[in-house]
């Protein structure tokens, strides 16, 4: 039994959404807009007030990197950049849309998007200090999470778990050194 | 200007009135990380005038635990046990988003039996989490007596949860694919090996019936209280616009008139086979919120009921590779926690864990209204409300 | 017997007759919240739970009494003591029976209702003194409870007053022997039923408890004390409890005395009577508090200048009023 997960499949909504943006991804259910972070507020206003997106979901952002310190590197090589991802929702049928755009890595900054959504504010924050991304016309851009004193982006890929490093995850060689009979686990 | 004084124009004596502010400093109150009703470490460093609130700022990360990071050195099985314990609350509820993205990308089918066991113990999840709220915030109101109830009603659920899963707060129950197999605690029927324990079906009936009571007796000894409901009534009113601009979720989102309820909206467990009503409140106050999870609770246990009643049989798992691998892709799938919406963004590139996994909690957009929602309030109505929010720590801090 | 031996066995009474009574009082609070929210210590636990108060006792005195170092120590160490003689002078006026009484003063309503306010007193200067701003904030709560709620007190036992043409609380109990029936069902009803409300404000009791406001003010201005003082205040609630629900009794219910037992018989069956009925009204407020929740401030003050004292204001017109016309 395959359900689907998104109700953002709903072809009339794709379709309103596809006579306005050109670069729209439907991918396991997600439906994502990539749009060039020049156009990040405008769009949002537009979702907001014409496509009744009211509904603000989620805004956070993904470090594109080669080389990492934690953690698997992509299995083909990108070009480093951010990519900031906006969720955003409707009330009524459920459609729900992200909205993605890439910044560059040297002194990232985006637009806030405070002035339309008023949620994205504490999210935004979060962004910032795990990121290091600068919120333009934030009225409050300080850390939530972490301690005052504390130095660097710690969602960044190049930012070490220092515990990780002092004694490695011991769950690794759960993984790779499964019998290959015995532990059924994985079958009915 | 005149300076020089007519007689004339002088106000009559008694037209004369004194209109003298005096301008006091206010005060600074900081409210936790350690205060009876701030649910854990939540700290708000409120400016207070006298009992008046000017401004709150919340302050948070007492308890953050970098689990987005952390997932990105665990594999995806290993990442079911971190998320259990986000919201220790309702810690299955917890599973499913994740489990639902995996398997998405996986493009995995997961059996009709599965899915009907996620769909119960997730209701007794909510049940069970909104048993807590009742009682802590009636005990935030100033009532002692029934968080006691509350407590008695909820192990008898969670007595269930534990009879299936093997843990009351962290069942780490689903699979990839499923259910964990061989689960149940009892006894095994001949019928169902390695299945639900024997008995299950009528307990969870006796179980029902007695939570439908006590939410009756919640009903008239917490609502039908008047001081309750001048407490309550027209205080901390969230509008529509303002909830979901500010991304609030779940039961506040509906207490304010949004019927939004992601079971019937997505389907990511069967919802759409079971007959079930989602309360609306009117005017989006406190006593609305309360109001609402309190109907939900009724609901739920009618879910659970027709659940049991049309079990279907099946295996428990479908068929998956030893080494879980995810194929490269995005999906973000949401589903309707008892705190409001839980979503998981899983970005994988085809390794054993996720590039990255966003975790979108309920509770961290629900308080992030707290600073507009006080402005202006009294100190005792900043519990009420705050309380009524039902927020947990650990799903706003991750 | 000399002046020093009398005023001795008078305050062996009163400390017997208080204590006890405290001890009574946290008894039936705890047994009552046992029965109502089925707790298993209370009722099951140690002869059943009625070794209970001892526990609780010896486990404040054994702790350490912490002192924390910027309060103001010595209104700090003084204001548990401010309360303590408070609660203790009430038992004073209080008739048990016609001659079990320790001073019956003239103008004994009055005294009573002039040392009750001296517990605001104690309960300001340990809000003030704690250096802590959720016990400054609880004891200013608490000076505007206590003076909100002292006039409503005050002017239903005014009515009292009048019908009974007496200050004297023995003369009071005289009246309503003389009536043949006890004033709350003769002509004071409403001003009963105000004194309660006012009285349960005055012990800071739940729904009236935002001074303590657990879950808003942590503890209000007993956050800062421990060990043996908070234990003060802790015995000092219930004694008040106690003479409140004493003083209702006498002033409402007939006192010492029940209709048609014959009054020679009164020196018996007096001190039993008074505590029944007192046992009786702290039931009710045991009931109350194990099943209300707590006002806001601002309606507090509401219910007494709206609603409690234009009531008692007409129960005193209309009582004035009968009582020139009969």
């Amino acid at each position: 039994m395959r359900n689907k997960l998104n109700q953002s499949d709903s072809q009339s909504f794709i379709d309103s959404l596809s006579s306005k943006f050109t670069n729209i991804v439907n991918e396991f259910d997600t439906l994502k807009i990539n749009i060039e972070p020049s156009q990040w507020t405008e769009t949002m206003a537009e979702l907001k007030n014409e496509f009744g997106l009211t509904y603000f979901s989620w805004l956070s952002a993904i470090d594109w990197e080669n080389e990492v310190a934690v953690g698997d590197p992509p299995k083909e090589p990108v070009s480093p950049h951010f990519e900031i991802i906006c969720c955003l929702s409707e009330s009524i049928e459920g459609n729900l849309v992200l909205v993605s755009t890439k910044v560059e890595k040297e002194n990232p900054s985006i637009d806030s998007l405070v002035s339309i959504y008023a949620g994205s504010n504490w999210h935004e924050r979060e962004a910032y200090e795990m990121f290091g991304i600068d919120f333009a016309n934030h009225p409050n851009l300080t850390k939530i999470y972490l301690p005052d004193g504390y130095e660097g982006n710690p969602m960044l890929k190049s930012f070490e778990l220092i515990s990780r490093e002092v004694k490695p995850w011991p769950g690794d060689v759960d993984v790779e050194g499964m019998p290959e009979e015995g532990n059924k686990e994985g079958e009915s | 200007m005149d300076t020089t004084i007519n007689p004339n124009n002088m106000p009559h004596i008694s037209e004369a009135s004194v209109s003298v502010e005096i301008e006091t400093e206010d005060m600074t109150l900081n409210i936790g990380p350690q205060h009876p009703s701030t649910h854990g470490v939540l700290r708000l460093v409120a400016k207070v005038d006298g009992e008046k609130i000017s401004s709150v700022e919340p302050v948070l990360g007492y308890m953050h635990r970098g689990y987005e990071k952390l997932a990105e050195v665990r594999t995806y099985p290993q990442i079911t046990t971190l998320v259990n314990r986000i919201d220790w609350v309702s810690g299955f509820a917890n599973e499913i988003p994740f489990i639902a993205a995996t398997e998405k990308l996986m493009e995995i089918d997961v059996p009709e039996r599965a899915q009907h066991i996620r769909l119960i113990l997730t209701e007794m999840a909510r049940i069970a989490s909104h048993f807590v709220f009742n009682g802590a915030y009636a005990l935030e109101i100033g009532a002692l007596t029934p968080i006691f109830l509350a407590m008695e009603d909820r192990e008898r659920v969670l007595d269930l949860i534990e009879s299936v899963t093997g843990g009351r707060f962290h069942p780490n129950f689903n699979r990839i694919g499923g259910v964990k197999p061989a689960a149940g605690a009892g006894p095994t029927t001949k019928k169902d090996i390695q299945d639900l324990p024997a008995g299950f079906y009528e307990e969870t009936k006796i179980v029902m019936e007695k939570v439908l009571e006590g939410v009756d007796r919640f009903e008239n000894l917490v609502g039908g209280n008047e001081v309750f409901r001048v407490r309550t009534k027209n205080v901390g009113i969230i509008t529509k616009e303002m909830a979901e601009d500010y991304g609030v979720s779940g039961p506040i989102l509906r207490a304010s008139g949004v019927k939004f309820d992601l079971r019937s909206h997505t389907d990511f467990l069967p919802y759409d086979k079971f007959d079930f009503e989602i309360p609306v409140g009117e005017n989006g106050d406190c006593y609305d919120r309360w109001y609402v999870r309190l109907v939900e609770m009724r609901e739920s246990a009618k879910i659970i009921l027709q659940a049991i009643d049309s079990m279907p049989s099946g295996p428990l798992q479908t068929k998956v590779p030893k080494v879980i691998k995810v194929p490269k892709g995005q999906s973000y799938v949401r589903t309707e926690n008892p705190k409001g919406e839980m979503g998981f963004h899983v970005i994988s590139e085809g390794g054993l864990g996720p590039y990255r996994l966003k975790i979108r909690t309920p509770s961290f957009s629900n308080i992030s209204i707290l600073p507009e929602l006080l402005e202006g309030q009294l100190l005792p109505d900043l519990i009420a409300i705050m309380g009524s929010l039902d927020f947990v720590l650990g799903d706003v801090d991750r | 017997m000399s002046f020093g031996t009398e005023i001795l066995i008078k305050v062996g009474v009163v400390l017997a007759f208080a204590l006890n009574g405290a001890v009574i009082f946290t008894l039936m609070d705890v047994k009552g919240s046992a029965w109502m929210q089925r707790r298993p210590g209370p009722l099951h636990v140690g002869l059943r739970g009625f070794i209970f108060p001892l526990a609780e006792v010896i486990k404040f005195i054994q702790k350490e009494d912490i002192i924390p170092t910027k309060v103001d120590k010595t209104v700090f160490k003084l204001a548990p003591a401010f309360i303590l003689f408070s609660v203790f002078g009430l038992f004073v006026v209080v008739p048990i029976s016609p001659t079990l009484v320790v001073a019956d003063l003239n103008l004994g309503v009055f005294y009573l209702l002039a040392i009750s306010t001296i517990s605001t007193l104690g309960v300001l200067t340990a809000g003030w003194s704690s250096a802590n701003k959720y016990s400054l904030m609880g004891g200013l709560r608490a000076a505007g409870q206590l003076i909100a709620y002292e006039l409503p007190l005050i002017l239903a036992v005014v009515g009292v007053v009048i019908q009974a043409e007496t200050m004297s609380l023995v003369g009071i109990v005289e009246k309503q022997i003389e009536w043949g029936l006890p004033f709350v069902i003769a002509g004071q009803g409403v001003a009963f039923v105000i004194f309660m409300i006012a009285a349960t404000a005055e012990m800071m009791r739940i729904p009236f408890d935002m001074p303590i406001g657990e879950s808003e003010l942590v503890s209000g201005f007993m956050t800062e004390y421990s060990g043996i003082r908070f234990l003060i205040f802790y015995i000092a609630e219930y004694i008040n409890m106690f003479v409140m629900c004493a003083i209702a009794a006498t002033l409402f219910l007939g006192g010492y005395h029940i209709p048609l037992l014959p009054v020679e018989w009164v020196n018996f069956y007096g001190p039993v009577s008074l505590l029944t009925k007192t046992l009786l009204l702290g039931f009710i407020l045991v009931l109350v508090r194990w099943s209300f929740p707590r006002f806001r401030e601002d309606q507090l003050q509401n219910i007494a200048w709206k609603i409690l004292i234009p009531l008692s204001l007409l129960n005193i017109l209309i009582t004035s009023v009968m009582k020139v016309v009969f």
